[in-house]
């Protein structure tokens, strides 16, 4: 596989992941940046295992994702049924403290960052195939689980919160569980996902973790839309992907093309992209002509 | 008779294979620049790209390479690990060299393709600690922290007499608090107290409460390790604070950029600063680099990081020629590593300021200046050599 191909899909994976870490609490208005400090936490952590206490990966993995659920969970007894500003608050400040725990731990390479990560499996070769296999194995694992979620009776609760809390409470909607349960499943999600952003590239910085990442993050999530999983998971390529064919002339200009595409989204389709109403019609467009054909089948029997 | 006409043609056949062998197949060579050209650091990638395009002008206009003209393709990453590492991806495909990446974070996630990938890339910013994690495919511009810098420190202190207590402004970036462990070094040697260091945030606006943190505690003389416009800010708020022994403040190298002197302004009189760059060397090509670079940036001297791929593409340059590398395709790989063994180990290269060498990817006897600064202008105090 060529390598450029390999960074463009693992890196797309990592950020269709992380931006499903940020729509599942944003079903219930919470912007849960705390992920970005969950992933640094988790990666370095894993880094550290593997690289000096010869843990082997997939340890390091599960131990990641642990993590990121036990600090997930930890924080959410108190922040579950917080508002938005307060929940983004708590975010930020979650990522400066990490930031200088990280920083003055020589250990982990505090402001040097840590190197020569191995390569799983031995050669580059399979390190890039089982970082493959196990980013894109998440993403249909978590796309499964987001869709059974936001098709259950909790996503229902959750889209009632959105609209409005004081409404869900009264239909009996345990606001502080349901805000603990998305918080500590994308803190999970995002631990995992900060270990495999590090051994993607065999090394950690903390400017890998910085507030670029939520730019990201946050313009994938609300241009492709944030009321469907589908928004991340069409725009989340096409946001990275079409850059690294633009002339350098046009590349300069990246991020101001992505602050221009996020204004002018949430002006002219502040729900985004892919809406639930359009989704709805597509699958029931689906629906409509595979009726036809069966009908069709049938009368031709 | 007829043995020696075949003997004749032999050699004229070898001789003609010799040649082909080493005739170059490139009509263009072709260096991807991975730099940093937009995000918070794009002023310092601008002066880096622009050294680089500098000396592939003046390569070009004394007849190229081995006869053929370079172009430094301008590879911009954005500052951005997730940019920088597909860019190097495609680099690797078919690059016989490359330099950069800047700065640090992009350099950990894009070197490690550049290395499994046997390609050098050099990157001629980062210090030795960051470099010598990709040896040989880089080579380092600088040596070790701990060897380098306690030397200037030294020189700087023993200017003063009084110098009993120094206090150290660090701000956690990058390689930054290892330069002022190897400053600790230096005073711990000449039994000078060093009081508490002061931490300076990252994000820090406000420089008041430091200043006075740090005076509490009777400093005779301070090291600035932060960047420029904070070391600015912190001198303003030393003097508006009465503090008078301007030379008694050492700013280090990596805050000896443009924002130092524009928010500094005449606040900076006295104060010291090290650097490997030395405005006051005089030699045709350098004088015509430093006009040339006043001419484009506002009638600014050239700073600190600004010859660095300049240098960088001129070793490009004599490697390529003094190696026999031909560009062809085919050979990729014995010509990538035959660049980075003769990098690694040049001697005698002669570099825009001085001439270095380089063993086994290290310099060896590269000289640093300390400098006081004086209406905006450096004026040269002391050399230090290895």
């Amino acid at each position: 596989m060529p390598l450029s191909l390999y960074y463009f899909l693992s890196i797309t994976a990592v950020n269709i992941l992380m931006s499903w870490a940020l729509y599942v609490p944003y079903r219930v208005t919470q912007l849960h940046f705390i992920t970005i400090a969950n992933m640094m936490i988790s990666g370095y952590l894993a880094g550290y295992l593997v690289l000096h206490a010869h843990v082997p990966f997939i340890w390091a993995l599960l131990i990641g994702f642990a993590v990121g659920g036990i600090i997930g969970f930890i924080v959410s007894l108190f922040i579950g049924d917080a508002p938005t500003f307060s929940v983004v608050i708590v975010g930020f400040t979650s990522i400066y403290i990490t930031r200088t725990i990280v920083e003055n731990l020589p250990i982990i390479g505090g402001t040097m960052g840590m190197f020569g990560l191995p390569n799983i499996g031995g050669n580059p070769g399979t390190h890039r195939w089982i970082i493959l296999c196990i980013l894109y194995g998440l993403v249909i694992l978590c796309g499964f689980l987001i869709y059974r979620f936001d098709h259950s009776s909790i996503g229902r609760a959750a889209s009632a919160v959105f609209v409005d809390k004081e409404l869900a409470s009264s239909l009996g909607i345990d606001i502080k569980k349901l805000g603990m349960l998305v918080q500590t499943f994308s803190c999970t999600l995002a631990g995992g996902v900060g270990v495999l952003y590090g051994f993607i590239y065999r090394s950690f910085h903390l400017d890998f973790f910085g507030f670029a990442l939520i730019g990201i993050f946050m313009t994938v999530l609300f241009v492709g839309g944030y009321s469907t999983q589908w928004g991340p998971l069409i725009t989340a390529p096409i946001l990275y992907g079409l850059p690294l064919f633009f002339p350098t002339e046009v590349q300069s200009w990246r991020i101001v093309i992505y602050g221009l595409l996020l204004i002018l989204v949430l002006e002219l389709k502040p729900e985004g992209f892919i809406t639930r109403k359009f989704v709805h019609s597509l699958g029931l467009s689906f629906s409509r002509k595979r009726a036809k054909e069966i009908y069709s089948k049938e009368e031709e029997q | 008779m007829k043995r020696q006409i075949v003997a004749l043609l032999l050699i004229l056949v070898a001789v003609s294979f010799g040649f082909s062998q080493t005739k170059v197949v490139v009509n263009e060579w072709r260096i991807p620049f991975l730099n940093c050209l937009t995000g918070p650091i794009a002023a310092i990638g601008e002066f880096l790209q622009w050294g680089a395009n500098y000396a592939a002008n003046e390569i070009n206009a004394a007849g190229g390479i081995a006869g053929k003209p370079v172009r430094v393709i301008p590879v911009d990453t954005g500052n951005d690990p997730q940019k920088g590492s597909v860019e190097m991806a495609r680099i690797v495909k078919d690059s016989l060299v490359a330099m950069g990446p800047v700065p640090e974070p992009v350099i950990l996630a894009a070197m490690p393709i550049a290395v499994e990938n046997q390609m050098m890339s050099i990157t001629a910013t980062t210090s030795y600690e960051y470099a010598v994690q990709f040896f040989p495919w880089t080579v380092s511009w600088f040596p070790p922290t701990l060897d380098r810098l306690p030397a200037l420190v030294i020189g700087w202190a023993k200017q003063f007499s009084d110098l009993k207590q120094v206090v150290q402004f660090i701000e956690p970036y990058g390689p930054w608090p290892g330069m002022a462990e190897a400053h600790s070094k230096a005073l711990a040697g000449l039994n000078i107290k060093e009081l508490k260091a002061i931490e300076v945030p990252t994000d820090a606006v406000t420089f008041g409460p430091l200043v006075v943190r740090a005076l509490d505690q009777k400093p005779d003389g301070i090291i600035l390790v932060c960047n420029a416009e904070k070391a600015a800010k912190i001198i303003k708020e030393l003097k508006s604070r009465g503090w008078t022994k301007m030379n008694h403040i050492l700013v280090f190298s990596s805050a000896d950029d443009a924002q130092l002197y524009s928010t500094g302004g005449a606040d900076l009189n006295g104060v010291q600063v090290y650097n490997y760059l030395n405005l006051e060397v005089s030699n045709p090509r350098w004088d015509k680099f430093k006009a040339a670079f006043a001419k484009d940036h506002n009638g600014q001297m050239p700073f600190s990081l600004s010859p660095n791929y300049y240098d960088a593409l001129y070793m490009i340059k004599e490697a390529i020629e003094k190696t026999g590398v031909t560009g062809d395709p085919k050979k990729l790989k014995e010509e990538r590593k035959k660049i980075a063994d003769y990098c690694a180990n040049v001697k005698g290269f002669q570099g825009l300021l001085y001439e270095w060498d380089m063993k086994d990817g290290v310099p060896t006897n590269k000289p640093s200046y300390i400098f006081e600064i004086q209406n905006g202008v450096k004026q040269f105090v002391l050399e230090v050599r290895p």
